[in-house]
C-alpha cells in the first residue's frame, strides 16, 4: 500500500468553474456554491483518491488558483512546482478557450522540464444552448496539447469528478512506470 | 576508528517524508545498492538519520537516483530537532545509472544528520544507499 501526494494546479479564465470543479470534487458533489464569488488568492484543498484495484492512494494537493489576470502574478509564486495540471474553460465563452493556450504557456515555465500529466475540462454542458465550443475543436486542441479532454457541469454534478480522478490514476501510473524503471537500473 | 561502514555506525533512520512499504527508508542503510527508499510525490522530501552516539563526520557518500537538489544538516542533541545547515549539494542527472555524490561535512560532531531533498529531475526520487566516513568517535 502506498500513499502517493500529488499537487494539482486548477487553472483557467475567471468564473469559468475552477472553485465550483474543486469543491465539488473536494465535498464528493455535496457542496455547490449557487453565488459566485471570485477566488482572489490560492486555495489549497487536500482529498485522498483510491486507485482501484491496488490499495493505493493519492492525496491531492488541490491548489486552486484565481483567474483574474491582475492576480496571476503573485498567486504564481504559490504554485511551486505541479505534478498535475487541470486546466478550466467555460463551454459558452470562446474566449475562455482561448485563454488556455496562454495558461498552459503560464504553466509549463513551472514544471521545470517535468512531464506533467494534465487534463483539459470544458465545464458548463448544461448551458448547451450558449454553447461557444464545439467538443472536436477542444477535443483537438487538448489532444496537441497532450491534455486529456473532459467535459463537465459543477452545476448539473456532470461527471465533475471524472477529471481529477482521471488525474490521480495518471499520477498513479507514473509512480509505477518510474519505481519500475529505478528497479531496473543497473547499480552505479 | 576510520572509513567506518555505516553499520557499524549503528545507524538508524528516525524519520522520512515518504513511506512505499516495498522501499522502506531502512534500504537506504542496508548496505545494499539494490534496494532503495523512494519517494512519493511532491518536494521538499526529507530523512533524518541517527548515529548510535555522538560520531564525528567527515564525509557522507549517496547513492541516488534523479536527487537535484540536495541540503544536509545535522545537530548534537538527543532528539531530531534544532538542526544546523553544514553543506548543500545540486547533483548531476545520470540517465540509466545511479548518482554516487560523496559530500564533505569537515569533521562535524553529530548524533543526528537531516536529508533535505528540495527538488528532484523527476516527480519521484529514489535514495538506494548511505554511507557515512567517520574519523573518529568522541567520547
Amino acid at each position: 500500500m502506498v500513499r502517493l501526494r500529488a499537487r494539482c494546479l486548477m487553472v483557467g479564465d475567471p468564473a469559468v468553474g475552477k472553485s465550483a470543479l474543486s469543491q465539488m470534487f473536494h465535498s464528493d458533489g455535496t457542496l455547490f456554491q449557487k453565488n459566485y464569488s471570485m477566488t482572489t488568492g490560492v486555495e489549497l484543498l487536500i482529498k485522498s483518491v483510491n486507485i482501484p484495484e491496488s490499495g493505493d492512494s493519492v492525496e491531492l494537493y488541490i491548489i486552486d488558483s484565481a483567474g483574474k489576470e491582475s492576480l496571476v502574478e503573485a498567486n504564481e509564486k504559490m504554485w511551486g512546482v505541479p505534478s498535475l495540471l487541470c486546466l478550466v474553460f467555460d463551454l459558452a465563452s470562446e474566449r475562455s478557450f482561448g485563454s488556455c493556450a496562454r495558461w498552459m504557456e503560464r504553466v509549463r515555465t513551472h514544471c521545470k522540464g517535468l512531464q506533467v500529466p494534465g487534463v483539459l475540462v470544458g465545464n458548463k454542458c448544461d448551458l448547451s444552448a450558449r454553447r461557444e465550443v464545439p467538443t472536436s475543436v477542444a477535443q483537438e486542441w487538448a489532444q496537441s496539447q497532450g491534455l486529456e479532454y473532459h467535459e463537465t457541469s459543477a452545476k448539473e454534478m456532470e461527471k465533475c469528478d471524472a477529471p481529477l480522478l482521471s488525474l490521480a490514476r495518471a499520477f498513479h501510473a507514473l509512480y509505477q512506470e518510474r519505481r519500475e524503471a529505478i528497479q531496473n537500473l543497473s547499480p552505479g | 576508528m576510520n572509513e567506518s561502514s555505516i553499520r557499524s555506525l549503528g545507524l538508524k533512520v528516525v524519520v522520512a517524508a515518504s513511506n512505499d512499504e516495498n522501499h522502506p527508508p531502512e534500504n537506504m542503510i542496508d548496505g545494499n545498492a539494490n534496494t532503495f527508499w523512494m519517494s512519493t510525490g511532491m518536494f521538499p522530501q526529507e530523512f533524518i538519520i541517527r548515529f548510535a552516539e555522538m560520531t564525528n563526520v567527515s564525509s557522507v557518500t549517496l547513492d541516488s537516483y534523479n536527487v537535484k537538489h540536495l541540503k544536509v544538516e545535522k545537530n548534537t542533541s538527543e532528539n531530531a530537532s534544532h538542526f544546523e545547515f553544514v553543506e548543500e549539494k545540486e547533483l548531476k542527472l545520470t540517465e540509466g545509472q545511479l548518482q554516487t555524490n560523496s559530500i564533505s561535512l569537515g569533521g562535524s560532531n553529530a548524533t543526528h544528520l537531516r536529508f533535505i531533498i528540495t527538488s528532484g529531475y523527476d516527480h519521484f526520487v529514489a535514495v538506494h544507499k548511505i554511507d557515512a566516513a567517520a574519523s573518529s568517535l568522541v567520547v
